[in-house]
């Protein structure tokens, strides 16, 4: 089909979200900002999965949706992550009165 | 026509990522990161996969970017901004990692060739097209996904069981731990006891 999209394309648009959001877990300050900055870079690499379980040879062995049921799994991960993920910045929020990533230095030598 | 939407979406995707990274103000960061996540929801549906863009919407428009909001507004306060920034010593070597990031993986997804028996990525087939009507037996991947609400549900009882199973143990593990974390203990209404732990103590971890 001469009209379809590439699979190249959604790998490139999923490695530039993966580079933006890499950017901003190492500039952002904000503790919730580079947890927004993680989301991103998780939600690229489900486009990758889904890219490759719709355009990749089609394998018996590794059932129909494989591909579909991989990215739930990320997503469920990632929704508890954020859930443990903000009650530890309150946490911290309310010990350091702070949310900024370089203030959390007790353990620093 | 559907490289078209497909490059709209791209660029409201990665124009809101972008501006989800370097918006000061948080909340319309979080705001950003939404908007992220609905064009990843459409490239889900231009890849066929609409149950899974159905839960990206509900789950991660829904209910994380509401979480980090109310995380937003219980840490910086309804404003939600973020003036100081981190210092520019710390922002060039960010950025440039990423671009190198970016850099490495583009060339890689230009460059590669295939293992072994198996095709390049550029060989390969493209999609099959959405099935109509019947469907021969031999495509079990077309009727999964003209049917994908109940394949991925019979999947998930049988095939991936164990792993279905786990989620389950990992989400009431996160849930019983992002409360007993968040737990305060001097908003507890007294029973008749004032607690014996101090409410402030300065290094002690929290029970």
């Amino acid at each position: 089909m001469e009209s379809d999209i590439p699979l190249s394309w959604f790998l490139l648009f999923a490695a530039a979200s993966f580079a933006i959001g890499l950017i901003g877990v190492l500039t952002r300050k904000n503790a919730i900002a580079v947890l927004m900055a993680i989301e991103i870079m998780l939600n690229a690499a489900n486009v990758n999965l889904v890219a490759f379980w719709r355009y990749g040879p089609e394998l018996p062995e590794a059932g129909p949706v494989a591909g579909i049921v991989l990215a739930i799994m990320v997503i469920t991960v990632a929704a508890a992550e954020v859930a443990v993920g903000i009650g530890l910045i309150l946490l911290c929020y309310r010990r350091w009165r702070a949310a900024d990533v370089d203030r959390y230095d007790s353990l620093a030598g | 026509m559907i490289r078209v939407l497909f490059l709209v979406i791209a660029v409201t995707g990665l124009a809101s990522a972008l501006a989800t990274v370097l918006i000061k103000n948080l909340v319309r960061a979080a705001l950003a990161l939404a908007g992220f996540f609905f064009a990843v929801a459409c490239l889900f549906v231009l890849l066929e996969a609409e149950f899974l863009a159905a839960l990206q919407v509900l789950i991660y428009v829904g209910a994380v970017s509401i979480l980090l909001m109310f995380g937003i507004m219980l840490t910086r306060g309804v404003q939600g901004t973020d003036p100081a920034s981190r210092p520019s010593a710390w922002r060039l070597p960010g950025v440039v990692i990423g671009l190198a990031v970016f850099a490495l993986l583009g060339y890689a997804i230009f460059q590669e060739t295939g293992l072994g028996t198996q095709r390049a990525w550029g060989a390969i087939d493209p999609r099959p097209a959405i099935a109509r009507g019947t469907v021969e037996p031999g495509a079990p991947r077309r009727r999964a996904i003209n049917d994908m609400g109940k394949v991925v549900g019979v999947e998930l009882m049988t095939r991936y069981v164990v792993a279905f199973e786990l989620a389950g143990l990992l989400l009431t593990a996160a849930l019983v731990g992002a409360v007993a974390v968040a737990h305060r203990e001097d908003d507890e209404p007294s029973r008749g006891e004032p607690s014996r732990i101090p409410s402030d103590p300065p290094i002690t971890t929290s029970p």
